[in-house]
């Protein structure tokens, strides 16, 4: 991450010299501050109401539900994971935050999850198996209702702040099932 | 061809309707469990509200990053290179949504301040505005979760999970475009 930012700053500076635009570099960099502020605060507000609702939500057990539901899916995904191993649960955890579309909430569970993967893996510096498919699973998960998609659209005033969303989670279905086919096809072949 | 509406109960209802109700149902829903079960339904929101707030500024500063590196990108005309190079192949879709493409699977932060653009300048109900909502929702922001996820336990190799992770990226976002051209 660090490479490409710093990289891709220093070719638009340059870039923007060359084209003599030295005026406008400046007031970017000098206005970046506010910027910033403009446009985070209406999703910060936004995004907090959510995280409230949510909360909610996971008091109310509706995320432990949403858990034991996928227990007999993730077990056919994990082969290779003992079908009570702790690692299990907070991957369905995991799944399930974000499903809900709190990518950020749902790291540590994820984190939790690598490192019990890790206790069953045989060569500690390669990946095993099981940890592709769960990133594959992370990465392309299955994404039912991003609050901060939401709280965007919300702040630029849109009308139909949901319309998007059967679109989104139908797309984000094909992209999950891809991405465990290929998993499947590659590894498990 | 299958209607959307034909999937749902709502009848005559439109995707517009039904996923208007979405949101309201869903918090009713959580109301009456909660009164069911005794919870404390104030005392979570408050909490969650709280540790939305740290969230939110925990991210503040790669936010601003990704805008400084977006707005100097956008200052210096590259977006403009970027989409002269590739709207040869794909003619039909404006350069935004081609940057957006591209940076999705690199920076969740880049690709949404990117999303936020494409909604201020073709509006938020607009096809555009949607196919970029549509692109922000189909996947997740592949590099991050390998670094992060990978360095956390000290593996070095992770064999082909960075190939599996951009393609079903790249099926993700196509199945967005085309989806929201579709049903828009």
């Amino acid at each position: 991450m660090n490479l490409i930012w710093v990289i891709l700053c220093g070719i638009s500076l340059l870039f923007g010299l060359l084209k003599n635009r030295a005026d406008l570099l400046n007031q970017v960099l000098v206005q970046i501050g506010m910027d910033t502020f403009d446009f985070a605060l209406p999703v910060i507000v936004t995004t907090c109401f959510f995280n409230g609702i949510m909360e909610i939500a996971r008091e109310c057990g509706v995320l432990d539900q949403l858990q034991k539901l996928l227990q007999p899916f993730l077990n056919k995904l994990f082969p290779d994971v003992p079908s009570d191993h702790p690692s299990l649960g907070y991957i369905g955890a995991n799944i399930v935050i974000n499903m809900f579309g709190l990518g950020f909430a749902a790291t540590p569970s994820g984190l939790k999850a690598m490192e019990h993967l890790q206790k069953l893996n045989h060569d500690k510096k390669q990946a095993s198996r099981p940890m592709v498919t769960f990133l594959v699973l992370n990465t392309a998960g299955v994404t039912l209702f991003s609050t901060n998609i939401i709280a965007y659209r919300m702040a630029e005033g849109s009308v139909d702040v949901t319309r998007y969303l059967p679109l989104a989670i139908a797309s984000t279905c094909c992209a999950s099932l891809a991405g465990l086919l290929l998993d499947r096809w590659w590894n498990y072949r | 061809m299958l209607v959307w509406q034909d999937f749902f109960w709502t009848g005559g209802g439109t995707i517009a309707e039904l996923s208007q109700m979405l949101l309201p149902v869903f918090f009713l829903m959580l109301c009456a469990v909660s009164l069911i079960q005794g919870i404390n339904a104030y005392d979570a929101f408050v909490k969650g509200v709280k540790d939305g707030m740290k969230l939110t500024v925990s991210i503040f500063p790669s936010l601003m990053a990704m805008i400084l590196l977006i707005n100097l990108l956008d200052c210096a005309e590259l977006f403009d290179l970027l989409s002269d190079m590739i709207s040869p192949m794909i003619s039909f879709l404006p350069s935004e949504i081609l940057a957006m493409c591209c940076f999705r699977p690199i920076s969740g932060g880049a690709s949404m301040a990117l999303m936020v653009q494409i909604l201020r300048t073709f509006g938020a109900d607009s096809l555009y505005g949607t196919m970029a909502s549509v692109i922000q929702g189909s996947t997740d922001t592949t590099l991050y979760v390998i670094a992060l996820y990978f360095s956390s336990v000290g593996i070095k190799k992770i064999k082909n999970a960075l190939w599996i992770g951009l393609f079903a990226d790249f099926v993700g976002i196509v199945a967005a475009i085309f989806l929201t051209v579709h049903f828009f």
